[in-house]
């Protein structure tokens, strides 16, 4: 009897420890130091791991995906051969936008700093959209800089420590981007709908210009947490429910968030 | 006590570090098989409550530390889940040796498919009322098969760094 008490004192005070943490962590994340104090605990045994099993699932991969790396590769080196002319001809063009930004007092994406961070881990459970990345306060990064790869914006920076840092990435649940298309004139909200999932739009009226394919992009609104002309994603479905005056939208993100190798953390403080 | 206590402690650590290194690399259909959910019931089966509930806090209070989900759902759900785990093998369901080859494997399926529900529904504690749009179906039957494939071998680890402990209790 006594036994069965103290299991369940032990059980309470288990649910209940947890409920403060929770609620210490809703109200104002107080537990930051206990999260470094845990990563540096697991961080050797993750790495010794890391460094046994992936020489074997590289080797395992380059066997059973060979004709698919040599595809891949050969597809690469055209598609570079192809980016490489579209640059030359845009170089152009980009000059004098920045120059009209400029004159504009505008923060261009392209004319600010960026810093090339490696992706060391994706997301580790379903029920969030996160990368790590090798770089951190040592070398500049901040909580809420925006991140990109692959031509559009990826996330932003959410957790920072000396060197890595945790990226909410656009299709998790909790990222919501303002956004923009067309002219410009219209400011919508981008949300993410979970991995694997297209990102949804809300708030477009079904008199927008706005069809299959129309690029959406940060509008540097919504306090400044992205600089404009970000590329977000393209229109992949645009449905009109009956009597609906606005459209349910999904959105192909223009970086392919599934497959993060190298990202660019943009070297741009929210709050300037 | 103490011995198996120090072993269990090391295997967490083992399992977390496989969790980040291995299982969050190599998803199935998207999904990421959660071990650290998984430990904490091979640790119940043994019956020893109190070193389940504990290892499933530790375990889930880790892996917290790594995800950008509020922290300490997972300690939580670990927690909860070395608790119920732990009532049945109290009660010799789930004995490796005694019991029928799928009893085991059965339970942590079980388990696999309850865990995401009581992540989800843990999070609204925390007030984050969108976790369920991270994919729950899947993850319910990805983690129910997963368990259910490696209930065993994890089971018959957690029975051999518990050996000490049950001894005593003999």
């Amino acid at each position: 009897m006594a036994s069965d008490r103290s299991r369940r004192r032990l059980v309470v005070s288990g649910v209940l420890g947890t409920l403060i943490i929770v609620t210490v962590y809703v109200a104002g994340g107080v537990v930051a130091g206990v999260k470094s104090a845990a990563r540096a605990v697991v961080f050797p045994f993750a790495w010794t791991i890391d460094a046994v099993t992936r020489p074997i699932g590289h080797m395992v991969a380059g066997m059973v995906d060979y004709a698919d790396l040599a595809k891949q590769n050969q597809q690469l080196r055209e598609e570079l051969g192809r980016a490489t002319l579209r640059a030359d001809e845009n170089a152009a063009a980009a000059a004098q936008l920045r120059l009209l930004s400029h004159a504009l007092h505008i923060p261009w994406a392209a004319s600010l700093n960026t810093l090339v961070a490696q992706v060391t881990t994706n997301s580790p459970t379903n029920f969030s959209a996160t990368v790590t990345i090798d770089k951190g306060k040592d070398e500049g990064v901040m909580d809420g800089m925006p991140v990109i790869a692959d031509g559009g914006l990826v996330g932003r920076v959410v957790a920072v420590s000396w060197n890595t840092s945790t990226v909410r990435l656009l299709n998790d649940t909790g990222s919501v981007v303002e956004a923009t298309f067309g002219n410009g004139q219209n400011a919508v909200l981008v949300s993410g709908e979970g991995l694997n999932n297209p990102l949804s739009v809300s708030g477009i009226p079904i008199t927008a210009p706005l069809s299959v394919g129309s690029l959406l992009s940060t509008n540097g609104l919504q306090g400044g947490l992205f600089p404009p002309g970000l590329p977000i994603g393209r229109v992949t479905k645009l449905l009109v429910g009956p009597g609906a005056s606005t459209y349910a939208i999904s959105l192909k993100p223009t970086a392919n968030l599934n497959s993060l190798s190298y990202v660019d953390v943009v070297l741009w403080e929210p709050s300037t | 006590m103490n011995q198996s206590r120090l072993g269990i402690a090391l295997a967490t650590l083992v399992v977390v570090g496989f969790q980040l290194a291995v299982f969050t690399q190599w998803r199935v259909a998207g999904v990421v098989v959660m071990l650290v959910w998984l430990w904490p019931v091979a640790v119940g089966l043994t019956g020893i409550t109190s070193l389940a509930v504990m290892t499933g806090f530790v375990t889930g209070l880790l892996f917290d530390a790594q995800c950008a989900t509020p922290f300490g759902l997972n300690a939580l759900v670990g927690a909860l889940l070395g608790y119920v785990v732990a009532r049945l093998g109290k009660e010799g369901v789930g004995d490796l040796d005694a019991a029928a080859l799928w009893v085991t494997p059965a339970i942590a399926a079980v388990a696999g498919a309850a865990a995401p529900v009581l992540f989800v529904g843990a999070g609204v504690v925390a007030l984050n009322f969108s976790l369920w749009r991270g994919g729950l179906v899947n993850s319910m039957l990805v983690n129910a098969v997963a368990f259910f494939v490696l209930a065993r071998p994890l089971a018959r680890l957690a029975g051999r760094l518990a050996a000490p402990a049950l001894r005593g209790r003999r």
